[in-house]
């Protein structure tokens, strides 16, 4: 009991060493880990990596960029969304189908989900609206989206 | 060897005023953030889920850094207090995750227009939720105390490698997930969100603290007094 008591006093015990070392390795873990995840991970192309990939027709693809001016429209009656998504360089011709989200606007954030046709449109199956991290009440005079459905 | 389940720490009597604080921060922040905190200009009042979503995530942040420094400290003391602090708070821990995972789907629906989308911050968060569930099996695996704790150590400081993942993932790689608007990163640009905002946000955030650190009084003895039975069986 005297044996264990001093080696349990001793500030670098054997077992304490192995401890820093364990803490060592989980850090150059987590280093290399968060390096590949970041340099891999992918959740979405941008038109322009996309076209310079040759993404082939048919192929599941995430496209984010944003919504381009002047493009958005929505038909109700045929339930048919379609607006050019753009990343400054590269426009690609977006045709969705069903309502679109109620941030989806011209000038802002869009992720979607689909593939490209035959003829170079994107046909997507999923039109997700991004929105930043900027949050301000409305500039006076300026109607405030009370209920965002 | 167990032989006492005293806190390293000197003792404070907090434990009435931990509830009393919680609670009544927790009702101003409720009242700041469904009344007092003005409308969002683009989100309109859906961006309120904002007041639970943020306070949540730093609690998951927390209560898993919480997790990994007990970790440590068991494994550098083998004092027990260590371990009810480490098991106290990987319960609250995952309680929270779920909660943030939960808020964060119901912000995202009216929003984004999905529930859930397999982008980089949702996917290591679901990580998380799952290696901390992982985190308690494994702690129901061994009826030895000592032999429990130590594994229960071991991954409680891998597993906080996740942490700094899920905060980073959204300034690391193409992202569904807005950047944060708080713990930014330095020149990220200019405070982006109203003062009364912000200062709603901060409420909250305090409220859920004081929530954490009143459950973690209570779950610590709890498990203080389990160790207490383990350690008389033995004499």
């Amino acid at each position: 009991m005297a044996g264990a008591d001093a080696r349990a006093t001793a500030l670098l015990s054997p077992r304490r060493l192995l401890l820093i070392a364990a803490l060592l390795v989980a850090v150059v873990i987590a280093f290399f880990a968060a390096q590949s995840l970041a340099n891999s991970a992918v959740y979405y192309l941008t038109p322009t990596e996309a076209k310079d990939k040759h993404i082939g027709p048919g192929v599941p693809t995430r496209l984010g960029g944003l919504v381009l001016p002047g493009t958005l429209k929505y038909e109700p009656t045929s339930r048919t969304l379609v607006f050019a998504i753009s990343d400054g360089t590269t426009n690609v011709a977006v045709v969705g189908n069903g309502v679109p989200p109620a941030l989806l606007k011209e000038g802002a954030g869009a992720v979607v989900e689909g593939s490209f046709a035959e003829d170079g449109t994107f046909r997507a199956t999923s039109v997700i609206a991004k929105h930043d991290e900027k949050y301000a009440p409305p500039s006076p005079g300026a109607t405030p989206a009370h209920n965002t459905p | 060897m167990i032989e006492t389940t005293a806190s390293p720490f000197p003792q404070v009597r907090l434990r009435p005023w931990l509830g009393i604080v919680a609670a009544a921060l927790s009702i101003l922040a409720m009242w700041m953030g469904l009344v007092w905190a003005p409308t969002d200009a683009v989100q309109g009042d859906v961006y309120r889920v904002i007041y639970v979503h943020v306070p949540t995530a730093w609690l998951a942040y927390l209560a898993f850094v919480v997790v990994f420094l007990a970790s440590i400290g068991w494994l550098w003391t083998r004092r027990p207090w260590f371990d009810a602090l480490a098991v106290a708070s990987a319960e609250i821990g995952v309680l929270f995750t779920g909660l943030f995972i939960v808020a964060g789907s119901i912000w995202a629906k009216p929003t984004w227009g999905v529930w859930w989308t397999w982008d980089p911050r949702l996917v290591t968060t679901a990580v998380m939720f799952v290696m901390y569930v992982g985190y308690l099996l494994l702690r129901s695996l061994s009826s030895d105390f000592e032999r429990r704790a130590t594994r229960a150590a071991i991954l409680g400081i891998v597993a906080v490698v996740d942490v700094p993942i899920v905060h980073l993932s959204v300034l690391w790689m193409n992202s569904q997930h807005q950047l944060p608007t708080v713990l930014r990163p330095p020149g990220g640009g200019s405070p982006s969100m109203d003062p009364a905002m912000s200062l709603t946000l901060v409420v909250s955030v305090l409220a859920f603290t004081f929530v954490y650190l009143a459950l973690i009084v209570e779950r610590m003895d709890l498990e203080r007094a389990r160790q207490q039975r383990i350690i008389e069986a033995r004499s």
